[in-house]
């Protein structure tokens, strides 16, 4: 367990009166722990399930509040479905998020403190960004990621206590992002402040208040959809609506995970044919460029970063790995070709080479249609075009036509 | 002559040196910081007070609706009501750069976006930059092209999201019922004057419409990220922490595709741009109109530093030898304005005169003037132009990380205070279009005109009909301006991306499809910087290479600059000169008081903290607190 700073010297807490905390419910910038037991609960003939309403701690450590940005950015479902509870029979969210909260300073800080009491009115989950970084190793009275004041004696808090003090009475703790999830980069080779993953820090023996080890999202940053996804899962479970997610031996919700981001390429068809791009931009398969793709477990080849938009080898951009635990070191130096590609790549350029060539062949028969075939001409003003294949060609054509319709008695 | 504080003199050929005969040029003599709260307590017990100050004190940690971790401490005065007291604090250190240290330079790319998720495009583009520089290489026009347009996604979607879910509440229904109820009964009286733009018919129904997680502009403007996101991942692959900008260009595969979507989709921007405008005019005017005092709310002087953003396809060759030439040529001007006067375009005078200070950080001095723990050294006393730098200067910096406890009168916050001309400068998106305007450099093209004192912007039709926007550069820059600006700088951008867009199209018609180009990683010494520009404006990248790995690697970013703490001198940073003086125009009882208007103050310069704390490629020495001692209290 991190040790927790002290009073720093010098401080001047006390020496003049504090503004008072926000307490009204009715007001705006008071605590939401406290505002929102006063917002209408939801009048409905057929109950969707007993968890009406949940708070989201979302804290960060060593952020760069990539994940937020991408929650943000999420559309199945959105971020905002979430947190007016519009979707039937997910809980209305009441979020807690430096980045989206109306209420500031002391007043948020009471959120966290009257959670950490067990003094909330509903149950609270913890999303964590960014990787944990070790306080004690940041002085008697410093500290690597402060995150409010005590009120009482004015010590700095710092994100990681709170994580000690929520942690055991959270329904749920998901990690977000590959920070979160195993370190990434703020825990990379050289890093001076013993970064480490949720997972490394609260233990292996760590159970939610619902019994649940810590649900890890990877990425850097990671699909929007998959956060939202996940949580949406997670909390239809709870209502009774769902099955129980999955998740694989490392937390990872499994039905995202599991397959390498390779399979579901939109350039794997090249891979598979020995045909590699050598200049950035090319529109063929990356690998040679120093993407690691083939063995790294990922979905935004298929699910896009946005809306199925966008995706790293979508667009051109090599797989640098960042959902991985070993990102970025063991896929560092980033744009150099990994060692394994170099059997792989030669390998399928002999036989993918073949396969290609072989294929080249048959679409020159599938290119013509049947008038075509018969009428030996092609009717195109677009160009010049081979209009027949002679020879050895138009054999093996004929020969494949044969074998492909040998069920149906030959043609 | 733009240096006033720094003994750096121009000859006759506009070549840069030191003044001749100053003994010590960059000596730093420390002053005291001012102590409000001691000095009122002390005039009290002197009894020269005649009632004694209602003084509150309001520790905003968290500030919230700001990107990362900011913290500010703030001391009301009632009596007064003003904001007396403010001490900015970035609560965050991860040692980037240390991690940096010593790997291949192309990793700068993907390591230093994960800087900042929020902009963690312009890191990417910058440490391109830097790494062009260092290996010599020049991208093909296309592949500048499409780092632009990447880059005009980025700001549709960063501005938005300022807009709409940060700083959008604060001016909204629900908060302004509980400071300024008087305001919302105002605003339900008074026609919108943009109605006809905007939809929203009385100043009330734009306040409504910013209502939290309820009103329309709230909730439109998460969607409009995600219209600039789809358009940035066209360029840029994935958002955030691009995937495809590399050293000489993109490796995004460009096809007809590419700039048919993004054209489709710059088309919604477009009329976003034109309601945006009126819906901030309308708003900023109203409070504005409504009580004059509010001209006084984030108020400080028109210190400005950019670094230019957009570059010109051709003219950008990624030399420093030639980086006045093609940092002039930018779509957005870099530049000094110092008390509302332009005073250089030139990026080799804005280098000139950058330094960064530790006296309030956690961090050491490693300069000479330090207490020993730095080790003095100063590679470069010049650039390679011969233009003089500073031991504080980003190539000769060596920071050593020491946290400890937070004392006022000390250290307390993990940002550095960079200063230029040893002044404490702002940046921002109006700062990028004040310099614009100022400098009129702009080529011809039928999208913005500068005019010295604004900027005409052409924004076509899509369904609003074609509409011609004017930002005026503003008499006072307060918290208003930087939202109106910044609204603007939506429209502003959209232009650009028009620009850069019809260029796309041009080379693609010419068949000059190229979006890299091959380079080899040099094995020599190798010094080079990046000069670019995030959301919030300025951003560079220092870096210094040998033998094929990164030896020394520099961040610095608009939020280091805002969000600085007092530099050795004493003088504030920019969110702390903004918040004293600051008025506090809530009509509530004392004790009823939100601090609006010191969070509209801070939240009006779109703080973006992740990277500003992350400047260190120290030794990885951390030096521990061994002073325990209370005496720091007079």
């Amino acid at each position: 367990m991190a040790q927790y700073t002290k009073v720093a010297p010098g401080s001047t807490h006390g020496e003049i009166e504090a503004k008072p905390l926000i307490t009204d419910p009715a007001d705006p910038l008071a605590p939401v722990a406290l505002r929102s037991p006063l917002r209408p609960k939801r009048s409905e003939l057929v109950s969707q399930g007993p968890l009406e309403k949940a708070y989201l701690f979302w804290i960060v450590g060593a952020s760069c509040d990539g994940c937020t940005i991408a929650i943000s950015g999420a559309t199945h479902p959105r971020v905002e479905d979430l947190l007016t509870g519009r979707v039937p029979g997910l809980p209305r969210i009441e979020l807690v998020h430096t980045v989206l909260s109306v209420e500031s300073g002391p007043e948020w800080t009471e959120n966290l403190r009257l959670a950490a009491e067990g003094k909330l009115d509903a149950p609270y989950l913890i999303f964590w960004e960014g990787s944990i970084m070790d306080e004690t190793v940041s002085g008697e009275y410093g500290y690597w990621m402060g995150l409010g004041e005590d009120r009482s004696d004015g010590r700095q808090i710092t994100s990681l206590e709170w994580l000690d003090r929520l942690a055991p009475g959270a329904a749920a703790v998901l990690s977000i992002g590959t920070c979160a999830c195993w370190g990434g980069i703020p825990a990379a080779h050289g890093n001076p402040t013993n970064a480490m993953g949720v997972m490394d820090h609260l233990g292996k023996d760590y159970r939610s208040a619902l019994g649940l080890p810590v649900i890890n999202i990877p990425g850097c940053s990671p699909v929007g959809d998959n956060i939202t996804e996940t949580a949406a899962a997670a909390l239809l479970f709870l209502n009774g609506l769902a099955p129980l997610p999955e998740f694989d031996e490392l937390g990872r919700p499994a039905w995202l995970f599991t397959e390498t981001v390779h399979r579901h390429c939109p350039r794997a068809g090249y891979y598979e044919e020995g045909v590699f791009a050598h200049s950035y931009g090319d529109k063929e398969c990356l690998v040679e460029l120093g993407c690691w793709g083939p063995i790294v477990q990922c979905n935004i080849a298929e699910r896009g970063i946005v809306d199925g938009h966008g995706g790293c080898m979508n667009m051109g951009g090599i797989c640098i790995g960042c959902t991985m635990p070993g990102f970025p070191d063991k896929f560092s130096p980033i744009y150099e070709r990994p060692p394994g590609a170099m059997l792989s790549t030669n390998t399928n350029r002999v036989m993918g080479g073949f396969i290609r060539r072989m294929r080249q062949l048959s679409q020159t028969d599938k290119m013509r249609s049947a008038r075509w075939h018969d009428s030996r001409d092609l009717p195109s003003g677009w160009g010049r075009y081979k209009t027949q294949p002679v020879g050895a060609e138009r054999l093996i054509h004929r020969l494949y036509s044969r074998k492909q319709h040998s069920h149906e008695g030959g043609r | 002559m733009c240096f006033k504080n720094l003994p750096i003199t121009f000859d006759d050929n506009g070549k840069a040196r030191l003044v001749d005969g100053v003994n010590d040029p960059y000596a730093v003599a420390v002053a005291e910081p001012r102590d409000y709260v001691r000095g009122a307590l002390n005039r009290r017990s002197a009894g020269a007070l005649a009632a004694p100050p209602r003084l509150r004190e309001w520790s905003i940690d968290p500030v919230t609706r700001v990107a990362g971790a900011l913290a500010v401490h703030t001391v009301l005065d009632l009596e007064t009501r003003t904001a007396v007291e403010a001490h900015s604090m970035a609560m965050l250190f991860r040692g980037y750069e240390i991690i940096l240290k010593g790997r291949d330079p192309r990793d700068a790319i993907d390591i230093s976006s994960r800087a900042c998720g929020v902009c963690g495009g312009v890191h990417a583009s910058v440490s391109s930059l830097a790494i062009e520089m260092a290996f010599g290489i020049k991208p093909p026009p296309l592949g500048v092209c499409v780092r632009n347009l990447g880059e005009v996604a980025e700001m549709f979607y960063d501005h938005p999201l300022h807009l709409g879910l940060l700083a959008g509440p604060d001016y909204s229904t629900a908060i302004v019922s509980v400071t300024n109820p008087e305001l919302v009964e105002l605003a339900s009286k008074t026609l919108a004057p943009h109605a006809d733009v905007h939809g929203y018919v009385t100043i009330k129904d734009i306040m409504d419409a910013l209502n939290p997680l309820e009103g329309s502009i709230y909730l439109e403007s998460l969607e409009y990220t995600r219209i600039a996101r789809k358009m940035c991942t066209l360029m840029y692959g994935k958002y955030p922490h691009p995937s495809t900008l590399v050293p000489g260009g993109v490796s995004t595969t460009v096809s007809t595709t590419t700039f048919n979507e993004y054209y489709a989709n710059l088309g919604l921007i477009f009329d976003y741009a034109k309601r945006l405008a009126g819906i901030w005019d309308d708003i900023c005017d109203f409070f504005l109109e409504a009580n004059p005092a509010y001209s006084d709310v984030g108020l400080r002087p028109s210190n400005l530093i950019q670094t230019g953003i957009w570059d010109d396809l051709e003219v950008y060759d990624a030399t420093y030898a030639n980086i006045d030439a093609w940092g002039q040529a930018r779509y957005s001007a870099p530049g000094i304005i110092k008390e509302g006067e332009l005073l250089t375009t030139k990026l080799t005078e804005v280098n000139m005169g950058i330094e960064e200070f530790v006296e309030h950080s956690y961090y050491e001095d490693w300069t000479a003037n330090g207490n020993g723990n730095g080790n003095g050294h100063m590679p470069f006393p010049t650039d390679a132009l011969g233009n003089p730098l500073s031991p504080y200067h980003a190539w000769n910096k060596e920071t050593i990380p020491r946290p400890e406890g937070k004392n006022f009168k000390e250290k307390y916050s993990w940002a550095t205070a960079p200063r230029w001309d040893r002044t404490s400068m702002e940046t921002g998106v109006y700062g990028r279009m004040w310099t614009t305007a100022m400098a009129q450099q702009l080529p011809d093209n039928p999208y913005i005109e500068a005019t010295g004192d604004g900027l005409r912007m052409l924004l076509p039709a899509h369904d609003l009909p074609e509409t011609e926007l004017f930002w005026k550069v503003p008499a006072k820059l307060n918290a208003f301006e930087r939202n109106r600006g910044r609204a603007y700088g939506v429209a502003f951008t959209a232009a650009i991306g028009m620009i850069c867009l019809m260029q796309a199209f041009e080379y693609w018609r010419k068949g000059e499809t190229r979006v890299s180009t091959p380079f080899k990683v040099p094995r020599d010494e190798r010094v080079a910087a990046g000069f670019w520009e995030a959301g919030r404006g300025y951003l560079t990248h220092h870096m210094h290479m040998d033998k094929g790995r990164l030896l020394n690697y520099q961040i610095n970013t608009p939020s280091t600059w805002n969000a600085s703490p007092r530099d050795p001198f004493g003088n504030p940073g920019p969110y702390e000169q903004a918040i004293m003086g600051t008025p506090i125009l809530e009509s509530v009882a004392d004790d009823d008081i939100k601090g609006i208007d010191i969070l509209r103050t801070i939240r009006s310069f779109d703080p973006c903290m992740p990277c500003t704390t992350h400047m260190d490629t120290g030794r990885g020495v951390i030096t521990r607190e061994v002073n325990s001692c209370g005496c720091t209290l007079e």
